[in-house]
């Protein structure tokens, strides 16, 4: 483990070094507060430092306060060494942001003990955090495809829309729908749905780039936002994503199974300023167009035609998806 | 104004307590020696100018330094001097500085040569 010991003293810094390395510690041995504070800030900081008070530049209590100001970086346990050891000393060390307190000279059993509890300490923050993680991931992705739920997709679809509109850019919105799942459901039961849900997710993520959006948006329905991708692309993205579902059958438990998807087009250039809900509702009477123009195809969202087609489409009683 | 503590029944170095804090590592003791032999003149010299210059603020900071390298040396009697010289310089305390900074440049000569002699011993 990383421990970093500032300490202008040099004789009293080879000591600590000495003495730590012993322990197994990876030791970074500084002479200043304000060199202290450049190996804290950094990414790859040590979560671990024993630091002297009275120090140039910058003294042991300002390096906590810079620390503690950064909550952004990593919890750094910080043990101050110092031979100020008046009760005013000892709560005005803590209040700086140490963690704990020790009295020069020094006990090497001591000191080692105190370090112990900070990997102790430190290991319990750990394990704090992967546990927040794990639940900040559970809230925001789908369980079965680990995909991003509907709550977070449509917020992200929100946020694109408002950066498109602020730097006039422009994004394409998909929405695919897995044609005939029912059917799939029905013949070979829910656990084979759910490998072709699991399956559709890894091409879907597949085909999309780093920076777009896919999140699952219902049950065997898909939203993509594709960011920066103006309208003379959209279709093209959108076929290779359909591509993707259709051309290679899906391994599944029961086989391969053919499966393929129909997907609404439709280009924020096309939409400006228009809120998500309507984006929503757009994309989606695409997508129905696409179901009833015999499935497997991608159909473009077009503002000035849509609205009196999807009547006519809707009249006509759309299949169910 | 508080009398110079007497520090003569204090012994100069301490040296189990030594061979404790390097956990009995001798090469680490000569090279600590080694440092410590590098770096006490110069701050030694640096409080010199410090109490001819009555920079009390200087005094202190320097005794402070010291204290710390004399104590991790276990240099019992040395640490308890430059203790006070640093809260002389800390309450600006003037009476009693050079007397004590006196004593002090006495057990440094005292230390090196009970370090030089150990040394000398244990490379035997």
């Amino acid at each position: 483990m990383k421990i970093l010991i500032a300490e202008d003293e040099a004789m009293s810094r080879r000591l600590l070094q000495k003495t730590l390395e012993r322990e197994g510690y990876e030791v970074i041995a500084v002479e200043n507060g304000r060199l202290a504070v450049e190996q804290l800030c950094r990414p790859d900081c040590p979560r671990l430092a024993l630091l002297d008070w009275v120090m140039p530049e910058l003294d042991g209590p300002g390096v906590c306060r810079e620390v503690r100001k950064r909550p952004e970086l990593p919890y750094v346990h910080i043990v101050l060494l110092t031979s100020k050891g008046s009760k005013q000393d000892i709560v005005a060390g803590l209040e700086s942001g140490a963690a704990d307190y020790l009295v020069k000279p020094w006990d090497p059993e001591e000191l080692k003990a105190r370090l112990r509890v900070g990997q102790r300490i430190l290991q319990l923050e750990d394990r704090l955090v992967e546990a927040r993680e794990t639940m900040r991931f559970k809230a925001t992705h789908d369980s079965l495809t680990s995909l991003f739920n509907r709550g977070v997709i449509v917020d992200l679809l929100a946020r694109e829309l408002t950066r498109t509109c602020r730097e006039n850019g422009s994004a394409t919105v998909l929405l695919g729908d897995v044609d005939h799942f029912k059917n799939v459901n029905d013949t070979y039961g829910h656990g084979v749905g759910d490998e072709v849900l699991r399956e559709i997710a890894r091409r879907l993520l597949g085909s999309a780039r780093s920076y777009d959006f896919v999140g699952r948006y219902g049950g065997e329905e898909f939203l993509i936002v594709l960011n920066n991708c103006d309208s003379a692309y959209s279709f093209a993205r959108a076929e290779e994503i359909r591509n993707a579902i259709a051309n290679i059958p899906m391994q599944t438990t029961i086989g391969p199974l053919q499966i393929t998807m129909s997907l609404g087009v439709l280009s924020t250039l096309d939409w400006p300023h228009s809120p998500v809900e309507e984006i929503l509702r757009d994309v989606d009477a695409a997508l129905y167009l696409a179901k009833a123009a015999g499935r497997n195809c991608c159909k473009i969202a077009k503002p000035q035609v849509l609205s009196g087609v999807l009547t006519e489409v809707i009249r006509d009683e759309v299949p169910r998806r | 104004m508080r009398p110079l503590d007497d520090c003569s029944t204090t012994p100069v170095l301490n040296l189990s307590k030594l061979l404790e804090l390097v956990e009995n590592d001798r090469e680490l003791l000569a090279e600590l020696v080694g440092i410590f032999k590098e770096q006490f003149p110069l701050l030694l010299r640096s409080l010199q100018d410090a109490v001819a210059s009555e920079d009390m603020r200087g005094i202190e900071v320097t005794g402070h330094t010291l204290k710390g390298m004399l104590s991790n040396l276990c240099a019992t009697r040395a640490a308890l001097t430059v203790e006070q010289i640093e809260r002389m310089g800390r309450e600006q305390q003037q009476s009693g500085l050079k007397d004590a900074l006196s004593a002090l440049e006495g057990e440094g000569v005292g230390l090196l040569s009970e370090l030089d002699a150990y040394m000398a011993e244990s490379l035997r």
